[in-house]
């Protein structure tokens, strides 16, 4: 699979921006190729990011080889990029992405389409629904149904590690809500490892993928699922109805698959890379 | 002080791998490679290594890290830290190349990176030091031996536990069942010990993850730093060895290796008190000789 999809290298770069410099990296279709279109990949939260990593590298790789760009960018705080985590909040991510767009807009004329997984595919209809920009596509990867439900399970990461065994169901409530207080009183928190800024913890909180329509271009939504045959959960599907109602474009795949964004160790889904390729090579067609 | 972060493309046999070199204005001449050790990537968890990088960069110290072969960014099958010896001389040949001034090296690796670390430390002179956090040395007894050690006795003394037990909320099936399976592990008996007898007629192939390390590091003439934390079932399995072993204590007792200890850090030095603690240790250190 490696070899199959074996291009040019990759040009890592950093990139300035507010208050500092990018980390970036750009896949160029092979020497000598035209351009189909360009993709900016906008990563998921924490160490989802880092999970998930090597398959943004794989489906960037193939889009590449299609002869698709793709720009894929640390957010302020995030990998490589400057700054402290617990000083990003969700605007300067949404500048980081118009600023991603600029670098891409002034190099290539091609389409562009944006690719998010989980929270970053918040961030990217977010982004979306803000810019004015002719955004070709959007590609989701199993995006966050609901942001005040994603900070809870990412408040009990640190909630894990505070009571044993975490098995007695109050405390566990008591305890995110303790958090979320703390957080609204303005104090910043530190969760597995990063810190938690308020603004940030409210930004993400009221975020609700039913309310981020985008109706001006398809929206390709890939669901990971256990096994085939499996349905998406409720709150998904929920989430489906409503954009469908509301005029969404909405073109929907479940894919079974290990969920690589939060396994213990490293995970491929090569059956997700294929299907995210075949959307532009129906285009073709 | 200042420093740059310069972003490079390395390549290694037939793959490009990426990395970030972060670059004094005025440059030590020891330098230091991290290695990203388990499932993560240059940044290493909770953005560690990025931050670490930043710090020692501040201070005058050149440091490259990067993603091997299979690896985040980096092209490749994905390997294990038992096969990065080319890896880890492609990164090491374009670090004194992007860096003139550089005259030796540290690596710095977690968990089976510090294990990767160990075997590569004495093939290359210009490795003079090497820093190792929480090193891996897993065999299945030896995980058993520390699991029931630290988690079973933690357990017994935790006031949680007995309440447990006493409101009927413990599940004593599973806890003895799990317990029994760990006990085998940890006390083989004469079946498993007769299996390895057979076994050892062949055995110079298949030394053991701990043999080969003891190995590596008998071999090894450079400085060490050995970093561990007190709430981690690997540096708990490392420190047991340690203690079962005169020639681990010797090699380990000599005047070449430092030991620091965070009582309270889990694996990955998950706050930021940690962390910092380990930089901040990393960085003295280094300049102390």
């Amino acid at each position: 699979m490696n070899s199959f999809f074996h291009v040019a290298p990759a040009t890592p770069f950093f990139l300035k921006a507010e208050l500092g410099e990018r980390f970036c990296l750009f896949y160029a279709p092979p020497p000598g190729w035209e351009y189909r279109g360009v993709l900016i990949y906008v990563h998921p939260f924490g160490d989802e990011m880092n999970k998930s990593r090597r398959m943004a590298a794989m489906q960037a790789r193939a889009f590449a080889a299609a002869g698709f760009g793709v720009l894929q960018i640390d957010l302020f705080g995030c990998g490589d990029s400057s700054g402290e985590f617990g000083n990003a909040s969700w605007n300067i991510w949404k500048r980081d992405l118009a600023a991603a767009w600029s670098w891409l807009e002034d190099r290539v004329a091609a389409p562009i389409s944006l690719w998010g997984l989980r929270l970053g595919a918040l961030l990217a209809l977010d982004f979306a629904r803000s810019s004015e920009n002719a955004i070709d596509r959007i590609i989701l990867w199993q995006p966050v149904i609901s942001g005040e439900s994603f900070l809870t399970r990412f408040l009990r990461l640190r909630l894990a590690n505070e009571i044993l065994l975490g098995e007695a169901g109050t405390e566990k409530n008591t305890g995110t809500n303790a958090m979320r207080n703390a957080l609204r009183a303005g104090n910043p928190l530190e969760v597995a490892g990063y810190e938690l800024a308020p603004d940030m913890a409210a930004a993400i909180d009221i975020l609700q993928a039913a309310e981020l329509l985008v109706t001006r271009c398809p929206v390709h939504w890939f669901e990971v699922v256990a096994e085939p045959g499996r349905s998406m959960t409720a709150a998904g599907a929920k989430v489906v109805t409503a954009w469908k109602q509301n005029g969404v474009d909405l073109h929907l795949q479940l894919v079974p698959c290990l969920p690589f964004w939060a396994t213990q160790e490293i995970a491929e889904c090569p059956e997700l890379v294929l299907a995210t390729a075949d959307i532009f090579a129906e285009q073709a067609r | 002080m200042n420093f740059e972060e310069r972003a490079l493309a390395l390549q290694c046999n037939d793959s490009w791998m990426y990395g970030i070199l972060s670059l004094p204005e005025r440059t030590a001449s020891r330098g230091v490679l991290i290695v990203v050790g388990g499932p993560q990537y240059r940044v290493g968890s909770h953005r560690q290594f990025t931050l670490l990088a930043r710090h020692l960069a501040s201070i005058g110290i050149p440091v490259l890290r990067f993603d091997y072969r299979g690896m985040g960014d980096s092209e490749g099958a994905p390997r294990t830290f038992e096969d990065l010896e080319d890896d880890l001389h492609c990164a090491i040949e374009r670090f004194f190349k992007e860096v003139p001034a550089l005259s030796n090296l540290v690596i710095w690796g977690l968990c089976d990176a510090a294990s990767a670390a160990l075997f590569h430390a004495h093939r290359d002179r210009r490795i003079t030091g090497l820093v190792l956090l929480n090193p891996w040395v897993r065999t299945d007894q030896g995980a058993a031996k520390a699991y029931l050690k630290h988690y079973y006795l933690a357990r017994i003394l935790d006031p949680e536990f007995w309440r447990k037990v006493w409101s009927g909320r413990f599940n004593y099936a599973n806890a003895t069942q799990s317990l029994v399976k760990t006990v085998e592990k940890a006390l083989p008996g004469r079946k498993i010990a007769a299996a390895s007898d057979k076994a050892g007629d062949r055995s110079c192939d298949f030394a053991s993850l701990p043999e080969r390390m003891l190995d590596a590091l008998s071999r090894y003439k450079g400085k060490i730093l050995l970093i561990t934390s007190g709430d981690d079932l690997t540096a708990q399995e490392f420190l047991e060895l340690v203690k079962s072993s005169r020639e681990w204590q010797r090699l380990l007792a000599a005047p070449g290796v430092s030991r620091l200890n965070l009582p309270e850090a889990n694996h990955t030095f998950s706050r930021r008190a940690w962390r910092d603690e380990v930089a901040v240790g990393t960085s003295d250190w280094i300049q102390s000789w």
